[in-house]
């Protein structure tokens, strides 16, 4: 079914493309990874707080997936993640929002968006013609699978009273912008190799529409409002710029990679070591 | 039951929750209990930055799954304390939050560099699994399948401070330095770790006639510094001169005199500087979130 | 109605499922579960619970540990030794042979 079965047949512009549609992917995965691990500790409840810190070790897990395509086309961990210039990053800036103290509301409404399009952007690269990214797909998906079920969960229980319900509905005010900038695409060439190549069998514009249809679904179901949304933010990450709080995150991320002057960065499974 | 028979009695997992036992039994084992499970939340308070600050991925994953098991031990603890029927689980994390809530020396001070972690991850995780696998013996028998499932979790904790250990002490001179530093700085507390052994406070006795403990403070110390004393030696650490450690007959004796108890006394009653930095965050972290615990216990109600 | 039986062994071992009564309440529920499922088999402990109590969840729908490389939170992915100290050793030992069963 994948024509291009892995990076050895590759041309140049064929590795560009799928470098184009794999950054932005390990990327979101990440940084809203980065952002989960904040409720480590900080969850309202000891249970929920092992159920979140699970959804971070997904998405870190998937990260390391998107990751490791790109590194099989040259690149290692350093220059992945520690090295990159902080504005070299393309994920969106719903992933890298800091969270208020104690808005619980935002943390599961961030991962109900999130996973949503998550979930119709996995089924647009199911068939994708590069086999590294259709053979990741099932893996992905079926731990998302859990995080949107905890995220839906969780927002019907906290819409149980009026207060609770407004805690949604201002997350859903704050982030939904945000959320509509995960389908912004890359630029224009980059977006024809994407599609003319089959790497993903469908436009980002109809994925957005399927996500509107959704989530509009979901939460007129629950008496939240959707907020119209015209223009999109000043700071919708990928491309453009990124929010001021990501750079915060950068620095404390690479802060002992470069404290302690690394070159490397230490694996910790035996035939790695061994190395 | 009267408190004689619950002496009588006493032994590995002997008694449980549907044993009408001594209020003293129950409260020296909620004491007990609440304690660790206390340290369990606090220990993770001191690892969390190093998810965000682990220099690789493979460090961060394990970063975020060993601070995952800590509040998962502790979800494991107040529930093995909760079913002794003197406090609820609420209740204890609300002293945690207050300042009421009592926990172990090294988690009031605050860890702030990478090259610290091992001290935590290592030697104090080491300790504490030591201990632990004694608790497998105690008598309430609902803390004690706790323990199964903490000791069985745990291994990889250690063998993750090692592992980073190990990197640190085969790096760069600069990062071996800096582990010696850390080292020295942290070493004193770890041997406070286990108390003070001529002390052995008025707690123990009672505990340990009940079967709640199973071996005295002394006798952990030791099986401790057998174990990891060596290690670190493996490791290339220099043991600082003070406190004086002596080898007498295959065991090791600590000049208690050199180490500083009246701080120790001060983190145990929660009074230390960094007591507060680190009850504060947690106090801070507890209460942005009540309400939502606020919001589900409605629905339940 | 239904009820689900779990059995303890003996004094500190944990209660595991062993089968199931039709009772109409509580008390006949444990009365015919001691009779069932204790009368040839040592046990020291039995729980009933009513059927319609109990939620599940199998590995099919919802693949427990997740479908992505989670070693790192396994002993068995650092390579360090784990001799010198035997409560590491005794979870190295516990973790493999868990590993093992789930294979």
């Amino acid at each position: 079914m994948s024509a291009l079965t892995g990076p050895d047949v590759l041309s140049a512009a064929e590795r560009s493309a799928v470098e184009a549609l794999v950054f932005p992917l390990a990327d979101d995965e990440f940084v809203i990874a980065e952002r989960y691990t904040e409720w480590q500790v900080r969850a309202p409840t000891l249970e929920s707080d092992l159920a979140l810190a699970n959804v971070a070790q997904d998405e870190f897990g998937h990260a390391r997936l998107w990751y490791d395509v790109v590194a099989d086309l040259g690149y290692d961990e350093p220059e992945l993640l520690f090295e990159r210039e902080p504005d070299e990053f393309y994920h969106a800036s719903l992933c890298a929002l800091p969270f208020d103290a104690g808005d619980w509301a935002d943390a599961v409404v961030r991962s109900y968006l999130y996973d949503t399009a998550e979930a119709l952007r996995l089924g647009s690269l199911a068939g994708s013609a590069y086999a590294p990214i259709a053979n990741r797909i099932e893996r992905i998906t079926t731990e998302e699978e859990y995080h949107r079920e905890h995220a839906t969960t969780w927002i019907e229980r906290l819409c149980v009273d009026a207060e609770g319900r407004q805690t949604v509905q201002n997350a859903v005010d704050r982030l939904y912008p945000y959320a509509l900038a995960l389908f912004e695409p890359g630029t224009p060439e980059q977006t024809d190799a994407i599609e003319s190549l089959n790497l993903r069998t469908e436009s980002l514009p109809s994925l957005r529409e399927q996500w509107i249809e959704t989530t509009s679904t979901f939460f007129e179901s629950i008496d939240v409002s959707v907020p119209v949304v015209e223009p999109l933010p000043e700071d919708p990450g990928r491309h453009d710029s990124h929010v001021e709080a990501w750079l915060s995150l950068y620095e404390e991320f690479t802060r002992t990679y470069r404290e302690l002057d690394r070159a490397h960065t230490p694996t910790i499974t035996s035939e790695h070591n061994d190395g | 039951m009267e408190l004689h028979e619950c002496k009588t009695r006493a032994g590995p997992r002997e008694f449980g929750p549907h044993d009408d036992l001594p209020r003293e039994y129950r409260e020296a084992a909620t004491r007990m209990i609440q304690f660790h499970a206390n340290s369990e939340i606090m220990g993770a308070y001191l690892e969390r930055p190093f998810i965000r600050q682990s220099p690789s991925l493979d460090r961060k994953l394990a970063f975020s799954a060993k601070v995952q098991d800590e509040i998962g031990h502790g979800q494991l603890l107040y529930r093995a304390a909760e079913s002794l029927g003197i406090k609820t689980r609420e209740e204890m994390l609300d002293e945690l939050a207050n300042g009421e809530g009592k926990f172990l020396n090294c988690f009031h001070y605050p860890m702030t560099e990478w090259w610290e972690t091992p001290m935590i991850a290592f030697f104090v995780d080491g300790a504490a699994m030591r201990r632990q696998a004694t608790i497998k013996r105690t008598s309430w028998e609902p803390y004690a399948h706790a323990m199964d499932k903490i000791c069985f979790e745990e291994g990889f904790h250690i063998k993750h401070g090692e592992h980073i250990m190990r990197e640190l002490a085969t790096g760069s001179r600069r990062e071996q330095q800096l582990l010696q530093d850390a080292f020295e700085e942290w070493w004193p507390r770890i041997l406070q770790f286990f108390g003070p052994t001529d002390d052995e406070s008025t707690h123990h006795d009672f505990a340990a006639e009940v079967g709640l403990k199973t071996m005295s403070n002394d006798e952990l110390r030791q099986a401790f510094l057998n174990a990891y004393l060596p290690k670190a030696t493996e490791y290339g650490l220099e043991i600082p001169d003070e406190p004086r450690i002596r080898e007498e007959d295959g065991r090791y004796v600590v000049e208690e005199d050199d180490l500083n108890w009246e701080e120790f006394w001060a983190v145990a009653n929660n009074e230390y500087a960094g007591s507060h930095e680190q009850i504060g965050s947690r106090a801070r972290a507890h209460d942005a979130v009540a309400w939502v615990r606020g919001t589900i216990a409605g629905e339940s109600a | 109605m239904i009820w689900e039986v779990f059995r303890q062994d003996e004094p500190g071992g944990y209660h595991t499922h062993c089968g199931n009564v039709h009772a109409p309440d509580q008390e006949l529920a444990l009365l015919f579960a001691e009779i069932q499922h204790a009368r040839r088999k040592p046990t020291n402990s039995l729980w009933v619970v009513p059927q319609e109590e109990i939620a599940s969840q199998t590995d099919e729908d919802d693949r427990f540990g997740g479908t992505t490389d989670k070693t790192y939170r396994w002993v068995s992915a650092y390579n360090v030794d784990v001799e010198f100290a035997q409560e590491i050793e005794d979870s190295d030992r516990e973790q493999r042979s868990a590993a093992g069963d789930s294979a």
